[in-house]
């Protein structure tokens, strides 16, 4: 089913709808919730949902052979849809981040109104992913974000296809987001990210699509008599773990690694060479071994920027005893 | 004075952005207390700055005639965000990020947060007082006030009197303030006031001049500065909670007609303006003043959504202490 669950009327304008799909099997006990949009420019994860309704529409329709709804699923593909029609990451008319919003406010400013709409139609629910692709400029190899994990949210996790996970460290601007605010209210939710924003990778699409079926399937939503739900590996990465590379002059980056890749201590993750004669200034390198998981997508870099992040051992902060 | 970078570095092209920090030392080996202002967080903000402008020149003047007027310290910070204020944007250009949303955590390090941070460190070993100047975004004017988190009142209220503003706000908590500099500062023990003074990408010399009088007028009464002859006094500010501010805000999509002056008080009834349909020749909503008060925030930005806030108005004081 395809419901408005916001309408935002515009001067001068067509009425914008906020949309959420939903799909529901004959005796729905747990809702699973997907967003994705929050930002206008992370195409990767609007495009995931596009397939996912196709897909759910089969399952409905009873064309998608031995598989079956039991619970509810509900995806909102676009949230930030006024972003969205103007190709950016915010919505240039207030210049909010709509994903620091969080839970939003009915009464408030319009990206406020959006952001409760979405809440609200989602805070019953058991179970919850938000998509996203990395920051502007940046690309992520796929992983997951999850703040403090137990035992079901980190087998959530290890339905959903990426290897690796990182367990951030909450922060005020981390309480404004929609994820946090699933968590705080009981969901067993994580983030998905990859990619990089303003792009479609279909390949990469492909294989999240699949992972989000079996995640489906692992929490009994989604049922189907021909497959059962695989766990995959995942290796969860405290804050302390994360290997932060900036970059030591300004200029043209150019990258020498890929997202997802294993570094070795000591291997070039690039150059910074100069803007105009492309004299080398500076070769960042990995101070530790680790798995490349964002990368510096766009080539002109302020000095001090982060070039890339890299997961590791944890550093000892203290004596191991 | 002392000029100094509290941070700097280099652009693609090979210049260095320094964050300047301005500042006027006591005659005294112990000064009695050390005040900062600080401007520009936010690109496009530009009333604080040209406020810093009119302090410095006249703390010039007066170290040259009478230095023995710096019993304490006196610092500025003109320019934090010095990229967004060359291109008159609110946010840190590049990243659209909110300089004003990255402390009190892990941020993923971005240059943005680095600088807020370093500026977040600096004031903390210079200053026991800071004054952070920021102006309304481009949808609102707002007459000279500072706006104070309840809980932190009862330390800033005294020095919020000194500050020549029309009005003094004690607004309730929110996650939204968290990763805000006043908010940190305040929580660090250092008292910071948070002043909002007119619309975005304009000069309001009036409020400028209020504001200017008010700061030398807090600098004197702090003992900071003694000149021979003191500054003259100033008016009492309205002390409002948010029970005692009438917020109206649009029930439609459309141009917003002011049909009013910011800064006077007004009676019940009196009309404000009007939101009208430019397409239709429709009028939507007549805007006019639910209580008798003092309006303190008009709108500036013409195009209007629902929920979009219109005006706003004191309705009557209180003893907030
Ligand atoms: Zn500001």
């Amino acid at each position: 089913m395809k419901e408005t669950i916001f309408s935002i009327p515009a001067p001068l304008s067509p009425t914008a709808n906020l949309v959420k799909f939903s799909w529901e099997g004959m005796h729905p006990k747990e809702t699973f919730s997907i967003v994705a949009g929050l930002h206008g420019d992370q195409l990767n994860s609007i495009y995931l949902c596009s397939q996912l309704i196709q897909f759910l529409d089969a399952v409905a329709k009873g064309i998608e052979p031995g598989y079956r709804l039991k619970g509810r699923v509900q995806v909102i593909p676009a949230a930030n849809l006024l972003a969205l029609q103007e190709g950016t990451r915010l919505w240039s008319f207030d210049d909010l981040d709509m994903d620091l919003t969080f839970p939003g406010n009915a009464q408030g400013e319009l990206a406020e109104q959006i952001a409760d709409a979405v809440f609200k139609h989602t805070v019953d629910s058991q179970y919850g992913i938000v998509l996203h692709t990395a920051a502007d400029h940046y690309e992520d190899a796929p992983h997951l974000v999850c703040l403090n994990p137990d035992s079901v949210t980190k087998d959530l996790a290890r339905s959903l296809g990426p290897e690796i996970a990182r367990k951030p460290e909450e922060s005020p601007a981390f309480r404004l987001k929609l994820y946090y605010r699933w968590i705080n209210q009981g969901i067993k939710a994580v983030i998905v990210s990859a990619g990089k924003p303003h792009q479609l990778n279909q390949p990469l699409c492909k294989t999240l699509f699949s992972g989000l079926v079996n995640a489906l399937l692992w929490t009994g939503v989604l049922t189907c008599n021909q497959k059962k739900p695989r766990k995959h590996t995942v290796e969860f990465f405290d804050s302390g773990c994360e290997q932060l590379i900036h970059a030591g002059a300004a200029g043209l980056f150019i990258p020498m690694a890929k997202p997802g890749a294993s570094l070795k201590k000591g291997e070039k993750v690039g150059e910074v060479v100069d803007l105009y004669t492309g004299a080398i200034l500076d070769s960042p390198v990995a101070s530790a071994d680790g798995s490349l998981v964002t990368l510096r997508d766009y080539p002109i870099v302020y000095q001090k920027e982060p070039l890339a992040v890299l997961l590791g051992k944890r550093k000892f902060r203290f004596w191991p005893f | 004075m002392e000029r100094q970078a509290i941070v700097s570095y280099q652009t693609p092209s090979g210049q260095t952005v320094k964050i300047i920090k301005h500042s006027f030392l006591s005659i005294r080996r112990w000064p009695v207390k050390r005040v900062a202002f600080v401007a520009g967080l936010h690109g496009n903000e530009l009333e604080g700055i040209y406020l810093c402008h009119l302090l410095t020149r006249h703390l010039r003047g007066l170290q040259t005639s009478q230095p023995e007027a710096f019993k304490g310290e006196v610092h500025i910070y003109p320019a934090i965000n010095p990229q967004a204020i060359a291109t008159g944007n609110r946010l840190w250009p590049f990243f659209s990020v909110d300089m004003n949303r990255l402390l009190g955590g892990e941020n993923g390090k971005s240059l943005p947060a680095q600088i807020a941070g370093a500026l977040l460190d600096d004031l903390k070993s210079s200053a026991n007082i800071v004054v952070d100047f920021h102006a309304s975004n481009l949808h609102l004017n707002e007459v000279p006030q500072i706006r104070i988190i309840d809980g932190f009142h009862k330390k800033l209220i005294p020095l919020a009197v000194h500050c020549n503003t029309d009005l003094v706000w004690v607004h309730p908590p929110s996650p939204v303030f968290e990763s805000t500099l006043g908010y940190n500062l305040n929580r660090a023990k250092v008292r910071a006031l948070i002043v909002e003074s007119g619309t975005c990408l304009r000069l309001n010399c009036d409020f400028a001049n209020s504001l200017f009088n008010g700061m030398l007028n807090l600098l004197y009464q702090t003992g900071v500065l003694v000149p021979a002859e003191p500054p003259p006094p100033v008016e009492h500010p309205l002390m409002v909670q948010p029970s005692q501010v009438a917020l109206l805000q649009s029930a439609h999509a459309g141009l917003f007609v002011g049909h009013t002056k910011l800064r006077q008080h007004v009676r019940k009834g009196d009309t404000l303006g009007e939101v009208i349909d430019p397409a239709d020749g429709d009028l939507l909503q007549k805007v006019t003043a639910p209580e008798t008060g003092f309006l303190f925030t008009l709108r500036e930005h013409p195009l209007v959504y629902p929920g979009s806030p219109l005006a706003r108005i004191a309705i009557k004081e209180t003893d907030l202490l």
